[in-house]
């Protein structure tokens, strides 16, 4: 018995279905997990009784009000957005230009620099982290956030350059000869055509860069301490947690919230994300 | 700033003898690229390259840090249970993980092209979710999720029939819940890899298959793993890259326990050096994992050369 | 420009009159008039219980105030072993904060970049009597004859056993609350000298037994340091001595090791993989019925499981063949070398190591800060606390324990790799596991141990 294409098709669609839901349960557990936590009272966080995949007395809201009224969460919030921020447009004009240079005018050294480039990011942060003591030391940035715009370009711009020589090199010469011919300076051309043409790959890279800056865990714990100069990770991280006084609740509910807004940015730049990232990494 | 400026100066004198002035702007040429590279070349040399000639430096010295001693840190940790525990480790976290990311990534890429494009779109994006999170953050939810004595994962477990697991106190259950929380987090990354990959396959070969009367697993292995296969490569080299220096995951969920167990190069050397108070070593354990990093960069830029030319 | 040197003005309090002897208030208040307004930033441990930063940061501030100085604190945290990162941050980068609280051993990783106290340590001696033999050890050093770091309450803390009373008394026939009674001068010390291993092994199994295991992590946490070092030590095991011979391969090492292989068939599976949290949650669920820990796991369970609170009782450690051992993770301040009024660091630092200001802090810590000079044994805050009355009283050492560290008697500098890469709790792991046996396990320790040595 044969199916119908369209039979066939909707079949092929339910089954995909139904294969897609382990993976969503494996992806979403934990998340549903943080989320009933930072709902529960400290009472049932910390009792063994009943089934604690549900919240079983009533919910409260009182985690999210210690995070916002009795922690810095706004100012840290707000420190992560600006530093964030601040860092993606630093990588942005040192990579295009970077990137732009190599890919395009030749000079000394140039076939070798994009190998160059893309080795800086093998060496690992956790090696990096102590000799960067000498230099947040030397710059006076200890314990201040100002520190991390030193930092945070050494993990975002390699990758982003890498990225973006993959656009530049695919666009066709003959673009660039013509204006350079028209009598276009370099800055003209770049921003007249190789900037729109690459536009995907240049907000792949933006987005890179703002996530890897909203993420990092190490450098911030390791050279802010001062509360008004924290970011989320660390600022949730070293407040929440006491000694051996663990605040579950309000560690997730901080945690679910500081992931918000890359998740919303992603909500709505994720298609160019994606062509941008595949592109510009097998190019 | 410098670079613009410098921008504006190789303006040439538009127009009025073109012929020279493209020669003498052709010869700017190499001016322009390195004002334009050298943000890049400060920043590169200023904040990796000097930071890690440094430690290579530091490397050499003995604990106190005023004597030279050559190579005896690295050939003492040679002779050392626990560094070669450490490198089986870190291989053994990086090789499974990979593994299970590219595999569950490919699966998902497939069953993901499948839906139609409403339904791909919005499950694509909550599958990048774990992705998207800081890790840190969410290190710490499946930190909680393992927890001993409140662990969600036994009770479930234990309603299934099946018994509690010691997870994070014994050495395979701690291994486990590392690799876990890895491949949750970079099984996206394959997904998005791949499934941009499952878009650039041309629909006619599939036609063509389906006609010579090819099975979906035929489909599979005779257009789509071709068809992906240097993609795959790429992307698996990579993971490999970033998940060799995994720091976070192990750092919050074990801290290296129990007994070592799951400490990888990078948790290892910031034990050594931060914790133990022996710097010149520490950074000894980190350099040794640049030369397994360059295998894996040299495959990855052999592959990408090969698609240039 | 004159300005009264420490040394003269110590001069005249020490020799003085009894008005300054006994108010003590302020040293700095000497050099208010004379010098320009100066900046101290102060790194302090983020305490958990709500209100103790508060309350060091107003003395601090009061004192600023009143001396022109501008005070600036950052609570840092939230373990030990974070303070020790930007610890290590600060002293490669040159710059940072000028006074720091560090945990055990910390300093020592810094000696080079400590400005020696000794003019501040030798006044409080003087005034208080010595510091506790292991703050000593944690804070002097004997080659340079310096007090690189001052031996401080604030978030110092020891790991007296904490105890269901109800359990105990029901499985296991000891009455806790006879034993250790919250007055010291009730305690029988016939008595207690019969809580020894032994017993405690017997009443662990009985506890076991009746669904209420002992828990303590044998993993790479301070608190694994803080219950098997002293247990080592009890049993006359040691890791390395002052001047660094190994001698961890010995009769007492086995010995430790054979206990603790018996004692942990009655302990939960999971203790390998505990972090610092894990024995509160066991002890507040309800679930166990003894851990080795400070009062934060009771304090936490009188608000979150207040019935299993009414019921636990803090107490001392039994006795092994070698002496009663207890383990304490230490606080210490320290001076940068980099700090730009010096004197006016000393001043503040002694100024919050008077009584007055001690009193203070420790009330603020409702018990949890434990002091390091004796005679702020004497606050009323072991007493006051509870519910149940009394529960914390043994918090402070009432009878014959000795206060440890893990890594002791090594000199200090090699306790603290001992400590930091948690030697002790793994070798203990390997051998109680099944992973190695006891001789293994102590091979594998001296292997170790070579290794820290440079």
């Amino acid at each position: 018995m044969s199916l119908t294409l369209a039979q066939q098709k909707k079949r092929k669609i339910t089954y995909s279905y139904l294969a897609l839901v382990p993976f969503l349960i494996f992806f979403l557990f934990p998340l549903y997990w943080m989320l009933i936590t930072s709902f529960k009272t400290d009472n049932e966080i910390s009792s063994l009784r009943g089934v604690p995949l549900i919240i079983q007395s009533m919910p409260t809201l009182a985690h999210y009000k210690f995070i916002l009224k009795e922690t810095r969460f706004l100012i840290w919030f707000k420190n992560s957005f600006m530093i964030s921020a601040v860092v993606t447009v630093l990588t942005m004009v040192v990579s295009v230009l970077g990137a732009y240079a190599i890919s395009r005018l030749r000079f000394f050294g140039s076939r070798y620099f994009g190998v160059g480039i893309f080795c800086t990011y093998l060496v690992p942060p956790a090696l990096l982290f102590i000799p960067f003591y000498k230099v947040v030391g030397l710059l006076g940035l200890l314990n201040t956030k100002w520190c991390l715009l030193f930092l945070y370009p050494t993990l975002t711009v390699p990758f982003c350059t890498w990225i973006l020589i993959g656009y530049f090199a695919a666009i066709p010469r003959a673009l660039d000869e013509a204006a350079f011919v028209d009598g276009a300076t370099y800055i003209q051309m770049l921003t007249k055509v190789f900037l729109p043409v690459a536009a995907p790959g240049l907000i792949a890279a933006t987005l890179f860069a703002f996530t890897v800056s909203w993420a990092q865990f190490l450098y911030p714990l390791a050279y802010i301490y001062r509360d008004d100069e924290k970011v989320l990770t660390n600022g949730i991280y070293t407040t929440l947690i006491k000694g051996d006084v663990y605040f579950w609740g309000e560690l997730m509910g901080g945690a679910l919230l500081a992931s918000i807004p890359v998740v919303i940015l992603f909500a709505f730049l994720m298609d160019y994300y994606v062509a941008g990232l595949t592109r510009g990494s097998i190019k | 700033m410098v670079t613009i400026r410098s921008m504006v100066n190789g303006r040439p004198a538009v127009s009025a003898k073109p012929r020279l002035s493209l020669l003498s702007r052709l010869r700017s040429r190499r001016w322009a690229a390195y004002w334009m590279i050298l943000p890049l070349v400060v920043l590169i040399v200023g904040l990796v390259v000097y930071p890690f000639v440094y430690s290579v430096y530091l490397s050499f010295e003995n604990k106190a840090e005023t004597k030279f001693v050559g190579l005896q840190n690295y050939t003492k940790l040679l002779y050392y249970d626990t560094f070669w525990l450490v490198t089986g480790n870190s291989f053994r976290f990086t090789l499974t993980a990979v593994f299970f990311k590219a595999t569950l990534g490919l699966i998902l890429a497939l069953i993901l092209n499948n839906l139609p494009i409403g339904g791909q779109r919005l499950w694509r994006g909550v599958s990048l979710i774990p992705w998207v999170m800081p890790l840190a953050l969410s290190s710490m939810g499946w930190w909680w999720i393992f927890e001993p004595t409140h662990s969600a994962i036994n009770w479930i477990l234990v309603q299934l029939g099946g018994s509690p697991k010691p997870w994070l106190s014994d050495p395979f259950w701690a291994r486990v819940a590392c690799i876990v929380t890895n491949i949750w987090y970079g099984t996206p990354f394959f997904m998005i890899m791949y499934l941009a990959g499952l878009k650039s396959i041309p629909e006619s070969l599939y036609e063509a298959a389906q006609i010579d009367g090819a099975r979906a697993l035929q489909r599979f292995r005779y257009v789509t793993f071709p068809m992906l296969s240097k993609l795959i490569g790429i992307t698996v080299m990579f993971s490999t890259i970033v998940t060799f220096a995994n720091f976070d995951i192990v750092r919050i969920l074990t801290r290296g326990g129990p007994r070592y167990t799951t400490h990888l190069f990078g948790t290892y050397a910031f034990n050594i050096g931060i914790e133990a108070g022996h710097l010149p070593r520490g950074s000894a354990v980190a350099l040794f994992m640049v030369p397994v990093l360059g295998v894996a960069a040299f495959f990855i830029l052999r592959n990408i050369a090969r698609g240039e030319e | 420009m004159a300005k009264i040197t420490r040394r003269e003005f110590m001069k005249g309090m020490v020799a003085g009159s009894a008005a300054v002897a006994g108010t003590m208030a302020v040293p700095g208040v000497v050099r208010k008039a004379f010098t320009a307004k100066a900046t101290l930033n102060i790194g302090l441990w983020n305490h958990w219980i709500p209100g103790a930063v508060d309350v060091h940061s107003a003395i601090i501030n009061e004192w600023a105030a009143k001396n022109n100085v501008e005070a600036k604190i950052d609570l840092l945290g939230p373990q030990v072993r974070d303070i020790r990162t930007i610890a290590s941050a600060e002293a490669r980068a040159g710059t940072g904060h000028d006074i720091m609280a560090l945990g055990p051993f910390d300093s020592w990783a810094f000696v080079k970049q400590c400005e020696p106290l000794n003019d501040v340590a030798e006044y409080l001696e003087k005034k208080y009597g010595k510091f506790d033999s292991l703050g000593t050890y944690l804070s002097y050093s004997e080659e340079d004859k310096a007090w690189y770091a001052l031996p401080a309450p604030m978030g110092s803390h020891s790991y007296p056993m904490v105890s269901r009373m109800d359990y105990f008394n029901q499985y296991a026939g000891i009455d806790l609350p006879a034993l250790f009674p919250a007055d010291a001068s009730k305690r029988d010390a016939k008595k207690v000298d019969g809580w020894t291993y032994d017993v405690f092994l017997e009443a662990a199994k009985k506890l076991h037994k009746a669904g209420y295991p002992f828990g303590n992590p044998i993993s790479e946490t301070s608190d694994g340091n803080d219950w098997l070092g002293p247990l080592l030590l009890s049993f006359g095991s040691q890791p390395m001595d002052r001047e660094g011979n190994i001698t961890i391969e010995s009769d007492g090492t086995l010995a430790a090791l054979e206990y603790l292989k018996e004692l942990v068939q009655y302990m939960p599976e999971d203790i390998y993989g505990w972090d610092d949290a894990s024995n509160n949650r066991w002890i507040i669920s309800g679930k166990g019925s003894c851990i080795q820990n400070p009062p934060s796991a009771w304090s936490v369970a009188k608000k979150d499981q207040p019935q299993n609170a009414a019921q636990l009782w803090h107490h001392d450690t039994p006795k092994g063949p070698a002496g009663r051992f207890r383990g304490a993770l230490f606080y210490n301040f320290i001076m940068w070398k980099w700090c730009k009024d010096k004197q006016a660091a000393k001043d503040l630092l002694m100024y919050l190591l008077e009584k007055d200001q001690q009193w203070k802090i420790l009330a603020a810590g409702q018990g949890y800060d434990m002091p390091q000079l004796t005679p702020m044994y004497a606050h009323p805050v072991w007493q006051e606390q509870g519910p149940p009355p009394g529960t914390i009283y043994n918090y402070i050492i009432r009878g014959d324990e000795q206060l440890v560290v893990g890594g002791y008697p090594a000199h200090p500098i090699a306790g603290n790799s001992i400590y930091g890469k948690h030697i002790l709790p793994v070798m203990v792991a390997k051998a109680t596991t099944g992973e190695m046996t006891p001789k293994e396990a102590m091979k594998w320790c001296a292997q170790e141990l070579e290794m820290i040595a440079e």
